[in-house]
């Protein structure tokens, strides 16, 4: 790698490294002349070190595959992305992946231990060493974490390990407003309960779900649903479940439910975990968004999102990491009729300001690649932005690393935006 | 069944034979000048009405397949191809893509568009995988058949598809005399001497391994059986089976054990003399003009039943399928889709049937392999399960990644014999310790496996679900029998 990056920066050529290709942003997709890094074939698990909770593994290494290696044993991954099965632990550290599960056990960044990295100048350094996270001095770790592929290359990868949770329960509530399934949200997160997992879809994501792969069987009526998971210490679940069930009776659920068995907590989940890519059941193309707000704002932005939604004469469909305030709206549209690429990607950026005005953030987990360079600049001033792109400068002098992602490049940002649509539907 | 399936039927095939007439010189004599003359046609491309993009030739690929792929990637770790590779163009979001670029005009079908499109084992992997329910399947097959058109066949692979998939599986008689061949072949000593002076070493070493692991040919059951076997005791239904080509010729042990296990259970099983092949391998290979024809001569042949059982899953899943091969015929199209609803596979169809469950002991240690076109082409992965766990004295031991292809996957262990070897030593490599047999439903692969087992020197008895349930109820009988006696 070393060789390639160094031979690369002589001839002056711009390079991406690449995973398996299941970014939202568009972090991965080159915007012309690029060699792309392919770091698929990087995929051994170098150590596994049970004793310490800690796992060495190259960038290519799938998410998902690494918990089934250690489940057995009784330990796990935590970062769910929902595309766990596919995308690579390389990726995840370039994006920061968070998952469902982030709510209570955080984004990939809480998750890693140590890194290898070839700089741009080919020189391979390793930071935080022997999976001591807590070097003194900056936390570069924290840096290189969700840098989307702009300060150097990953090679390899010291993750945490969890152990698996004593007990797991699920639970399903169904409501008939949207208001009062937001509602819900915050009251539980109110009542002091950290859920694992807190999910809410509405009707047309349901609409989605349950013409593709995985139906549940879903009440088509209905507004919205949430999905909750408490673990933890198997004597304390019944309670938090407790909880949860008259804090939705409060919010008028039409009907909660508990997962029966392991069998239909997985199918709840797949139904869930799917529900991207289920939208081409039910249209050509979407738009994902990636908004955070103020989980006490929900209501007022959901409604502000179904006026952009009638704005631009697109349905919108709201899948989200409810409880950590982290939306999803997918727009969607079909690419082959004239405008309406271009209406989607201006509805998706009226989200994002949205999002923007109510105190949040354009990004959760997705990263800003080239979808979202642009509206960087909702949240952050020219001089913000300056002091960032400094910093990339220090990394990535000529600009080769994967150029024109994550920051508007001034006088460049309208064109940008307009070959973003694509990379993300 | 009406006059009006034969006539139409009838009709299609005396036009083909008119083709056959005037493009080869000779009379339209049999399905032999059929086949040959689709062949002949195939080297001047026929332009057809509706172009779409770049595939300009006859039928089409399927735009709203593509148009349910989103490429969000959850695709790529369920495929063979991917996982060996590493590649996107080897993978089936990259090959969707690359399927849909030509209908868009972006690219031409070449090679660089060939090579990916026939590097697909055609598994299905991905359907299952897939949140958005994209048929890549028959996708793949319906850009091969594009690509069979405007480009001629040539290397290996074409070689073969001329002569053994469009002389031989057509045709009955053929494939029958090549069985006698065969059994001449190993029986006569020929195996022995061509083993012995290394007259073999000529061929490469993946069909040498092949010649090693060949079952013994028997005596296929069309023809030997009558047309109708009847049921043991009272009559509780009709069904019909399948034979099929290579499960009749290598493994007719295999048909054997299925009439008896469906008559034990109380069917009548019929055995139409005029059934052909499949057309599997064909649909797969895109050879879609004699697969069209094949599922004709099926459907017809098949007409007076109401229930078609398969033991064979990649022929399952095929005449499963007929309605999409005819998805261009609007007169075929309903007769197709008819006749694929009435076809399952012989596994299921015991399962939902409530099987007898045998008494007696087999004992013996399992695990079961999912044959791709069973697991996921139709959907069959816990009825045959359930009927090992069912024989009494069945040990089943799980088989890791038990529905990732063992290489086999139609003629592809002949097309691409170094990517099915790499699947089949992972196949064998995932084999627990200490397991007597390897339990399958489909012929191809019971072949490659054998193949694996062989190869690496190791034990295991590969066999077919229903054999172990026809063992089970053959002792069941004999303890009968001994008790009346």
């Amino acid at each position: 790698m070393s060789d390639v990056v160094k031979c690369l920066n002589k001839l002056e050529i711009p390079y991406i490294a690449r995973g398996a290709g299941t970014g939202l942003s568009g972090g991965a997709t080159p915007l012309g002349g690029e060699v792309i890094i392919s770091l698929v074939r990087m995929k051994r698990l170098l150590d596994l070190d049970l004793e310490n909770r800690q796992a060495v593994v190259e960038p290519g290494f799938i998410n998902l595959k690494l918990t089934q290696t250690i489940s057995g044993k009784g330990y796990y991954y935590a970062p769910d992305p929902s595309s766990q099965n596919a995308c690579t632990i390389g990726g995840n550290v370039a994006e920061n992946s968070g998952g469902a599960h982030c709510l209570k056990y955080g984004v990939t960044t809480n998750h890693i231990l140590g890194l290898e990295v070839v700089l741009s100048n080919g020189e391979i350094v390793e930071i935080g060493e022997h999976g001591v996270p807590d070097q003194p001095g900056y936390d570069l770790l924290g840096l290189l974490t969700g840098s989307e592929g702009t300060l150097g290359i990953v090679t390899k990868i010291t993750v945490n390990l969890l152990k698996n949770p004593e007990g797991k329960k699920t639970v399903l509530a169904y409501f008939d407003d949207i208001d009062d399934a937001s509602q819900a949200v915050s009251d539980i997160i109110a009542a002091g309960i950290i859920p694992a997992a807190l999910e809410m879809m509405d009707d047309i994501a349901i609409e989605g779900v349950e013409a593709a792969a995985y139906p549940v069987g879903h009440p088509r009526d209905i507004a919205a649903f949430l999905l909750i998971e408490v673990d933890g210490i198997a004597a304390g679940i019944d309670d938090q479940i407790d909880d949860i069930l008259t804090v939705c009776k409060k919010s008028h659920v039409r009907e909660v439910k508990v997962a029966k068995d392991e069998a239909e907590r997985s199918l709840w989940w797949a139904n869930r975990k799917m529900g991207f890519g289920a939208m081409g059941a039910i249209s050509p193309d979407y738009l994902v968004q990636d908004g955070v707000i103020p989980r006490t704002r929900l209501p007022e932005v959901l409604a502000r999102i179904n006026d952009i939604s009638r704005k631009y004469d697109l349905r919108i469909a709201n899948i989200f990491h409810a409880g950590d305030g982290n939306l999803h709206p997918l727009i969607l549209f079909d690419a082959s009729v004239p405008g309406e690429s271009e209406r989607a990607s201006k509805a998706g950026s009226e989200c994002l300001q949205v999002c923007a005005d109510v105190g949040g953030s354009i990004t959760g987990e997705h990263g800003v690649g080239i979808e979202k360079s642009a509206e960087m600049r909702f949240i952050f001033s020219d001089e913000e932005m300056a002091a960032q792109t400094d910093i990339r400068h220090v990394f990535n002098p000529d600009d080769l690393l994967n150029p024109g992602k994550l920051f508007p490049e001034p006088g460049r940002c309208v064109e940008v935006k307009h070959g973003e649509k694509k990379a993300t539907v | 069944m009406s006059m009006g399936l034969a006539d139409l039927l009838k009709g299609k095939k005396s036009r083909h034979e008119a083709a056959a007439a005037t493009e080869s010189g000779a009379g339209p004599s049999n399905a032999t000048a059929v086949t040959e003359a689709q062949q002949a046609k195939k080297t001047e491309p026929s332009c057809q009405s509706n172009p779409l993009g770049n595939y300009i030739w006859d039928d089409v690929p399927d735009a709203t397949k593509w148009a349910d792929c989103v490429h969000c990637g959850l695709c790529l770790e369920a495929c063979p191809t991917y996982q060996e590779t590493g590649e996107e163009q080897n993978s089936p979001r990259g090959r969707v893509y690359l399927i849909k670029s030509v209908a868009e005009g972006k690219i031409s079908v070449d090679e660089a568009f060939a090579d990916p499109v026939f590097s697909c084992l055609d598994c299905r992997a991905c359907e299952t995988a897939c949140p958005a329910n994209v048929q890549v399947g028959g996708l793949i097959e319906e850009a091969r058949g594009q690509i069979n058109q405007a480009m001629p066949l040539s290397g290996v692979s074409g070689t073969f598809k001329k002569t053994v998939l469009n002389k031989f599986f057509p045709h009955q008689k053929r494939m029958h005399k090549l069985g006698g061949m065969m059994r001449f072949y190993q029986k006569s000593g020929l195996q022995k001497a061509a083993r012995k002076t290394g007259v073999l070493n000529v061929m490469p070493d993946h069909l040498k391994d092949m010649e090693a692991s060949l079952p013994e040919a028997g005596k296929p059951v069309l023809g030997r059986y009558p047309e109708v076997v009847p049921a043991e005791g009272e009559p509780k239904g009709r069904v019909a089976i399948l034979t099929g080509c290579v499960m009749d010729l290598m493994f007719n042990d295999v048909n054997e054990s299925t009439i008896r296990v469906l008559t034990h259970n109380g069917f009548e099983v019929g055995l139409p003399t005029d059934q052909g092949c499949c057309g599997a391998l064909h649909i797969h290979a895109g050879e879609r003009d004699t697969g069209k024809q094949l599922a004709k001569q099926n459907i017809e042949a098949f007409q007076d039943y109401d229930k078609i059982l398969v033991n064979a899953a990649g022929c399952g899943c095929a005449l499963q399928e007929y309605d999409e091969l005819f998805r261009n015929d609007p007169e075929m199209l309903p007769l197709a889709k008819e006749f694929s609803e009435k076809v399952e596979d012989i596994t299921k169809f015991l399962y939902d049937h409530d099987f007898k469950r045998p008494a007696s002991e087999v004992n013996t240690t399992v695990t079961y392999h999912d044959a791709c076109h069973l697991a996921h082409g139709q959907g069959v992965r816990s009825e045959p399960r359930q009927i090992l766990n069912d024989i009494p004295g069945v040990k089943m031991v799980d088989l890791p990644d038990a529905d990732r292809c063992c290489g086999s996957a139609g003629i592809y262990n002949l097309t691409h014999p170094e990517m099915a070897g790499k699947l089949l030593d992972r196949k064998i490599d995932d084999v627990p310790d200490n397991i007597d047999m390897i339990s399958m439903g489909n012929p191809g692969c019971m072949m490659q496996i054998a193949m694996g087992v062989q190869k690496y020197g190791r034990s295991e008895k590969v066999v077919h679900t229903v054999q172990l349930l026809d063992w089970a109820y053959e002792k069941d009988k004999l303890k009968a029998h001994e008790y009346e006696l």
